[in-house]
């Protein structure tokens, strides 16, 4: 238990003495929510009914560029060879990767999203399961985003991407249902319980998978 | 029985053995498939009745409803490949998964365009995000992240691997895709035969349906044996058995 909880004192203090590594998503969310009403319009009518769709998008794409974070510089030093000779439960390390990371990449951007209120016009009714959709349902994307950059470990393809985006669909879906749901006055509890049962369903399969994609660059 | 399947699967993991049967099995499958489909499709296309609602434009049916229905099969069948070759480690399974992708993705694309042109003249649009047509959308994908992974990894072996363990994760994510568009959207008419119950499709348009989704199966069938064979020969091209067979002929 002891060396669990320091690698996740580890992560936590290598993600905080890189700013890059939770600024630059940020960074990413802030510029593209801006540029939505000077591309596609100003007025709020227009942005109120795109922004649960616009918020949920943009946050898929911000954890882009933040997935390959997860293992890619401790492949590059050598240090993921070292926790796989360790024969500590890999499984729960890379939980814990998964966990920093999303702490570091997301939460900032759910925080955030409280924003879009003013940006994008989002009616404050919006604001609750916005936040608890986003809560629940980005763990699940960083489920995703650990198994890509498992599998496209030290090369820079579009594979991880393209693995990572379908597999999304459904969150995505459940998430933006839910904020549109509570506009339309209609109880969204079931799309968020739908979210956890997706979550808790994939986080074994997942962290299984991406265990098994990690071994294969080191045989 | 039960042994004589398992000395056929353990054979199946040989690659001269199968090399051997499949080259003697290829020309029966070719003739069938390609006249089924040839049958199926003069049939369909000339003496099956006009539809009374659609009119001619529903002989589109006996190339879409196959393709989708086979693309379908093929990913499934690519699963279970997948779990075999994760759990025995057999290298056959990974030919199988490298091979049937390609196929899997020409028929999901197939599918997809053959709906696009039934549903400009009926649904008056080449596309609508609905259910079924967006859920084949991602299928393809998947397929596509299956091709594209195969040439990120050096070895042989990572790269099968690599590619079974996105082919199962696929096919756990597919039923959830499924049912989250499901309640997503649905335009799309539901499925008009069904194995157990009535189909709801008269049984002169049935025929020729069944008999081009059998000749496209075994199409798939026989494309999967033709590139089956290449994949081996490339990975087995400096084995010794390889070399024999090809100076044998």
């Amino acid at each position: 238990m002891i060396y669990f909880t320091k690698i996740l004192k580890k992560e936590f203090l290598i993600y905080s003495r890189k700013s890059s590594s939770f600024i630059s998503p940020v960074v990413f969310f802030l510029i593209s929510i801006s540029l939505y009403p000077i591309g596609i319009s100003n007025d709020p009518d227009i942005l109120k009914n795109l922004a649960p769709g616009l918020i949920w998008i943009t946050v898929l794409l911000s954890t882009l560029i933040s997935f390959q974070n997860i293992f890619s510089e401790d492949y590059e030093d050598g240090s993921i060879e070292l926790l796989l000779a360790s024969g500590q439960n890999l499984s729960l390390i890379v939980l814990i990767k998964i966990f920093v990371n999303w702490f570091f990449s997301c939460l900032p951007i759910i925080i955030l999203s409280v924003f879009s209120v003013f940006l994008l016009y989002l009616p404050q009714e919006g604001l609750t399961p916005l936040i608890i959709s986003l809560l629940i349902g980005t763990p699940t994307i960083c489920l995703f985003g650990a198994l890509a950059g498992a599998l496209s470990l030290g090369k820079n393809s579009i594979t991880g991407p393209a693995l990572m985006l379908p597999l999304s669909l459904p969150v995505l879906i459940l998430g933006t249902q839910a904020i549109n749901y509570s506009l339309n006055d209609i109880s969204f509890s079931s799309n968020i319980l739908l979210l956890t049962a997706i979550f808790v369903f994939l986080l074994p399969i997942i962290l299984f998978a991406s265990v098994g994609a990690l071994k294969l660059h080191f045989n | 029985m039960f042994q004589i399947l398992k000395n056929f699967y353990h054979k199946l993991g040989s690659y001269p053995w199968f090399y051997k049967i499949s080259g003697k099995v290829i020309p029966f499958v070719a003739v069938l498939s390609i006249s089924l489909i040839v049958i199926s499709s003069i049939w369909g296309l000339f003496f099956s009745p006009t539809d009374a609602v659609q009119g001619d434009v529903y002989r589109i049916i006996y190339f879409h409803v196959p393709a989708v229905s086979v693309s379908q099969v093929i990913y499934y069948s690519m699963s279970v490949a997948a779990a075999v070759f994760l759990i025995w480690r057999m290298k056959m399974a990974g030919v199988y998964i490298k091979s049937l992708a390609p196929i899997g993705a020409a028929f999901t694309f197939i599918g997809l365009l053959s709906g696009a042109i039934w549903g400009q003249p009926t649904w008056g649009t080449w596309w609508v995000w609905d259910a079924r047509l967006t859920s084949t959308l991602v299928l393809f994908l998947f397929y596509l992240a299956i091709i594209g992974m195969q040439s990120t990894f050096a070895s042989r072996k990572s790269a099968d691997t690599a590619v079974s363990i996105i082919t199962l994760v696929g096919v756990v994510n597919l039923p959830i895709v499924k049912k989250s568009v499901d309640w997503w959207n649905t335009l799309h008419q539901p499925a008009s035969i069904s194995i157990s119950g009535e189909s709801s499709i008269s049984s002169e348009m049935l025929i020729p349906l069944l008999l081009s989704i059998l000749g496209v199966y075994l199409f798939v069938f026989f494309t999967g044996l033709l590139f089956m064979r290449a994949e081996i020969s490339t990975r087995e091209q400096n084995k010794e058995w390889f070399k024999k067979l090809l100076s044998n002929n």
